[in-house]
């Protein structure tokens, strides 16, 4: 039978070749170091979750396991850890600081270059309230992004807070509200602001609630209290000039979990590169509610931002590819010195470097080696040297 | 960074849409409608020309960062991108449509049959609409004129825009439900907005100005 199977993986599925697998790697290091450093711990929920239906709209990839029972591939980490949480710490009311760097999934119609499988990295502070920990949270994103090489200015971080977009509809009905920070999600300022006046909502409120999702500027009360919580976080580097963080009234993620301070990280060639805030009724959806606040960032986004901005990986050491000698025992032992000696060393040749310097050189036995050049060297001794 | 660049949809919003711009003190001299050039520089910003359902496509991707286009187009792709200003012309009508005479005999075969077969070059609306109205039918995707489509027997009802409706009553076709109304609007890359508020916001609250004054 002749076999013709697709050559590629399922579509909005990709490889990851080791040259962009390295740079992802070196990003995730990065990442999880940043997390630790902040004392948040990883965690790894699984890859599947019950099938449910969404509010956010978006669709998760699904189906049914040989029990019938709905599964789906996690769309997203946050609720996967509000569902953990909620349910094996449910005895432990103290905050939790967990960090996690994996991959979700979403289904994307076909031919719009939407990816199905999206790398995040990201912290959920649980029980951590207030400005404090808003802040802190705030920062944390920003030294995640500048400790990965990505120069964070001040448009690049936007802030925003779901209570005040309700608070600028406090004049309307709840019910209406809820209609109005839906549309808002979906992106339409019109139809909310329709919404809006269809409630009688009065005039001079609704010319303030325009300002401040489609103005330029954001209006006093409102940019005091989004300006408070950005200041703070800038306390992070205390007396640094860098100014970093935008407050934008308008910020309304699609997400509809957010109950409070809500932030994404945007870049001109990437777009939205994290995104991230205080979601403090989603836990209590599978169990008792706790305040909790956290972020993700899109690992490839960034990868795509960092990309742009001409960066380069942090240097790694140096791959020795070693010509054996006719002698396997002797080429066995002078690979073992030259490892001993703190070199990277692999037999024969390798095609796929992956953008990594390499070093040829050829056993001459057991505790010597012939470089390109023609020079000789001690195995053992090698390593000191070219890190010198 | 790159000037901004607005995307414009080709067809019948691009004379209003230009009429607007010019109001607000864009330079649109470089755009000819029908014209062969469709990147064009206008002062700061640089305008593409492109098929009205692409627009929505390049918006949110982030190869424009702002457009004029119809709701309707963004109704049927679906794309996530801001909505900033309802502008006003363009207006036209999603609605479901069947033969004048025949709306009785489509009913009774829904009743028999258990679902109606719909027409439609609007497939995503179309299927929204009658799952929102738990109305079982079959989506039949057609690339144009979907007003023959009950004349030929390819459909029961059919999912159409319509702006006077000249066209429905000339095929024998009445409306039997308004899905949703359309016009254009000004919308914007979400990533794009919040990085470049300062270039992109006035812009919006002139073309809102312009909108109301009209």
């Amino acid at each position: 039978m002749q076999q013709q199977g697709p050559i590629g993986p399922p579509r909005g599925f990709r490889d990851i070749l080791p040259t962009e697998a390295r740079e992802l790697g070196v990003i995730e290091q990065t990442l999880a170091d940043v997390f630790a450093d902040s004392g948040f711990t990883p965690l790894h929920p699984p890859l599947l979750e019950y099938g449910a239906v969404d509010p956010a709209k978006r669709r998760p990839i699904q189906f049914l396991d040989s029990d019938g029972t709905l599964v789906a591939l996690r769309p997203d980490l946050t609720t996967s850890v509000a569902r953990l949480v909620a349910g094996r710490y449910r005895d432990l009311t103290g905050v939790l600081r967990l960090s996690y760097v994996a991959p979700v999934f979403r289904e994307e119609p076909a031919m719009t270059g939407g990816a199905r499988e999206v790398l995040q990295a990201g912290v959920e502070l649980v029980g951590g309230d207030g400005a404090l920990a808003d802040a802190e949270i705030l920062a944390l994103l920003a030294e995640s992004l500048e400790r990965c090489g990505l120069s964070v200015c001040e448009p690049t971080l936007q802030v925003g807070n779901i209570r005040l977009v309700n608070a600028l509809f406090g004049a309307v009905p709840d019910e209406t509200r809820a209609e109005i920070l839906q549309a808002l999600r979906q992106g339409d300022v019109p139809r909310a602001l329709g919404r809006a006046r269809d409630a009688a909502m009065p005039e001079g409120d609704l010319e303030r609630a325009n300002r401040a999702l489609t103005g330029i500027r954001v209006d006093g009360v409102d940019k005091g209290e989004l300006c408070r919580v950005i200041e703070l976080a800038r306390e992070r580097w205390p007396g640094k000039e860098g100014r970093w963080g935008a407050p934008n009234a308008a910020l309304v993620p699609a997400l509809p979990y957010y109950t409070g301070i809500v932030f994404e990280a945007v870049h001109p060639h990437a777009g939205v590169i994290a995104s991230g805030g205080r979601y403090d009724l989603l836990i209590g959806a599978f169990g008792k509610p706790r305040p909790a606040i956290g972020f993700a960032i899109d690992v490839l986004q960034l990868h795509r931002a960092l990309y742009a901005d001409r960066w380069q990986p942090r240097g790694q050491r140096p791959l020795l590819l070693l010509r054996p000698s006719a002698d396997d025992r002797a080429t066995m032992r002078c690979a073992a010195a030259l490892r001993a000696g703190g070199l990277a060393v692999a037999l024969g040749d390798v095609v796929e470097r992956a953008g990594r310097a390499v070093i040829y050189a050829e056993v001459i036995d057991e505790s010597l080696v012939k470089l390109d050049d023609g020079r000789v060297a001690e195995a053992a001794s090698l390593g000191s040297e070219v890190a010198s | 960074m790159r000037p901004l660049r607005f995307a414009l949809a080709q067809g019948l919003l691009l004379n209003d849409a230009l009429t607007a711009l010019r109001a607000i003190g864009l330079d649109v001299s470089g755009i000819t409608p029908g014209g062969r050039r469709l990147v064009v520089a206008g002062g700061d910003i640089e305008f593409v020309l492109a098929r009205p359902s692409d627009i929505a496509t390049y918006v949110e991707r982030g190869a424009a960062d702002l457009a004029i286009v119809g709701k309707d187009v963004l109704l049927e792709s679906g794309a996530r991108v801001i909505e900033l200003v309802e502008l006003g012309f363009g207006a036209c009508r999603f609605v479901v449509a069947a033969p004048r005479d025949a709306v009785e005999r489509s009913l009774d075969e829904y009743r028999h049959l258990g679902t109606l077969d719909v027409a439609t070059k609007y497939p995503n609306v179309a299927e929204r609409h009658f799952r929102a109205r738990g109305i079982a039918v079959e989506i039949v995707k057609v690339a144009g004129s979907a007003e023959v489509a009950p004349l030929v027997g390819l459909a029961d009802w059919i999912v159409d825009l319509v702006a006077t409706g000249t066209t429905l009553r000339a095929n024998g076709l009445a409306v039997i439900e308004e899905i949703a109304s359309s016009t254009a609007r000004l919308v914007a890359n979400p990533a794009a907005y919040h990085l470049r508020r300062p270039e992109i916001a006035p812009m919006a609250e002139r073309l809102a100005a312009w909108a109301a004054a009209r």
